[in-house]
């Protein structure tokens, strides 16, 4: 069955890089999927805090627009419309339908399909989102120990490299800016230190943070599995820093 | 507040034993002292009044709710102090409101640029945004809600 592709509104306005790497990982991997744009902002956890009926009835609309499985490009989106989906089921005692995050659809074409990858040497710093890990009752990956992108990092050829402050939080979602930009240049600084080529995200927020802070390219991890499976580096939005990194490597 | 948080479906603070592994736990109680989510939930269970903290400092990363030995979820307390000091006066964040904005005017939070438009499409992508028909649901969604 085909699958709802939900980009996210910074994904779409902010990176279509992301978008389109996210559509090129899709199809060279076999799953086909619809692109929903008439789906609506899915209505987060800042709007959330102000209205939890309209956080609701958005999704409520975007549940009818998507009919399948969703599969989402950021984690904020994940979270927000699992979330929504179940709230809004279980009030009709049916079963939510399923949004699955990308890396999670990635990780599973992967090890059906085992594609022959080159190994590019890369060495990736993985900056896990808070929505991705938490709550751990989602199951999806250990909160205290993740290892779902590195995994995939591994399959794809990259090198994930371990830091000190791997599980902190980026700041992302903070409308104080002083605080916010602290906490990612702490953790951006890390990374660095680590000796990593680049940070990669699964949440777009994420990416917001940390790029203006960061000494190192900030990438989505579609960018990077696009590229693995043959999309040309500058389609997939590879910073010339990350390009020239690259040819040294 | 204590009957507002257990309409809005919020953790319980009667449950807390002030044991402080939210605070420890809290990224942004390492920055900034005066942000403290034990106290938050502390000072509502003793005295059932919103508490003296901004709760939009809250990164929202939920460690707080994932390490509490007692199910109190503090995060879900501070969201509803959230949407309480918006019902009670519209207090929230310029950016917050900002993105409200436009949401009701493109349907998506983030509104695609001249520069976003031009690159989407350069790279092969489809116009981002709704139809006129979604925009006037979202917007009547929106209106229901209460935003003005």
């Amino acid at each position: 069955m085909s699958l709802a592709l939900y980009p996210g509104c910074v994904i779409r306005t902010v990176h279509p890089e992301v978008e389109k790497a996210v559509k090129e990982t899709l199809s060279r991997l076999g799953v086909s999927f619809q692109e929903k744009t008439e789906a609506s902002c899915c209505a987060p956890s800042w709007f959330f805090s102000l209205s939890r009926e309209a956080w609701l009835r958005l999704n409520e609309r975007n549940m009818r627009i998507f009919k399948s499985t969703v599969v989402t490009a950021c984690d904020d989106c994940f979270a927000s419309l699992s979330d929504a989906f179940r709230v809004l089921a279980s009030r009709n005692g049916v079963k939510p339908p399923e949004v699955k995050p990308f890396q999670a659809l990635l990780l599973e074409r992967l090890r059906e399909v085992k594609p022959r990858l080159g190994f590019t040497g890369l060495r990736c710093a993985v900056q896990h989102s808070c929505r991705f890990l938490r709550p751990s009752g989602r199951g999806l990956d250990n909160p205290e120990d993740p290892k779902i992108v590195k995994s995939v990092l591994e399959m794809l050829g990259f090198l994930p490299v371990s830091y000190e402050r791997e599980l902190d939080c980026c700041g992302g979602f903070l409308s104080d800016e002083n605080i916010g930009r602290e906490m990612a240049r702490v953790k951006a600084g890390s990374a660095e230190k680590a000796g990593a080529d680049c940070i990669v995200a699964t949440c777009s927020h994420c990416m917001l943070r940390l790029s203006p802070v960061s000494n190192i390219p900030v990438l989505h991890l579609a960018q990077l599995s696009a590229f693995s499976l043959g999309l040309d580096p500058v389609q997939a939005g590879f910073p010339e820093a990350l390009l020239r990194r690259m040819v040294k490597r | 507040m204590i009957e507002k948080l257990r309409e809005k479906g919020a953790g319980n603070p009667f449950k807390c034993v002030q044991c402080g592994s939210c605070t420890s736990a809290c990224p942004v109680n390492l920055i900034q002292e005066g942000f403290n989510p034990r106290r938050i939930v502390g000072s509502l269970a003793r005295f059932n009044r919103i508490p003296d903290q901004d709760p939009w400092l809250c990164s929202t990363c939920s460690l707080c709710s994932e390490r509490c030995p007692q199910g109190v979820d503090p995060l879900s307390i501070i969201l509803v102090l959230r949407a309480v000091l918006y019902e009670n006066g519209g207090t929230a964040p310029a950016g917050v409101l900002k993105m409200v904005e436009q949401v009701k005017e493109t349907g998506l939070a983030f509104s695609p640029t001249l520069e976003s438009r031009e690159r989407r499409r350069l790279l092969g992508l489809p116009e981002a945004g709704l139809s006129t028909e979604g925009l006037r649901e979202v917007r009547r969604i929106l209106s229901e809600a209460g935003f003005k």
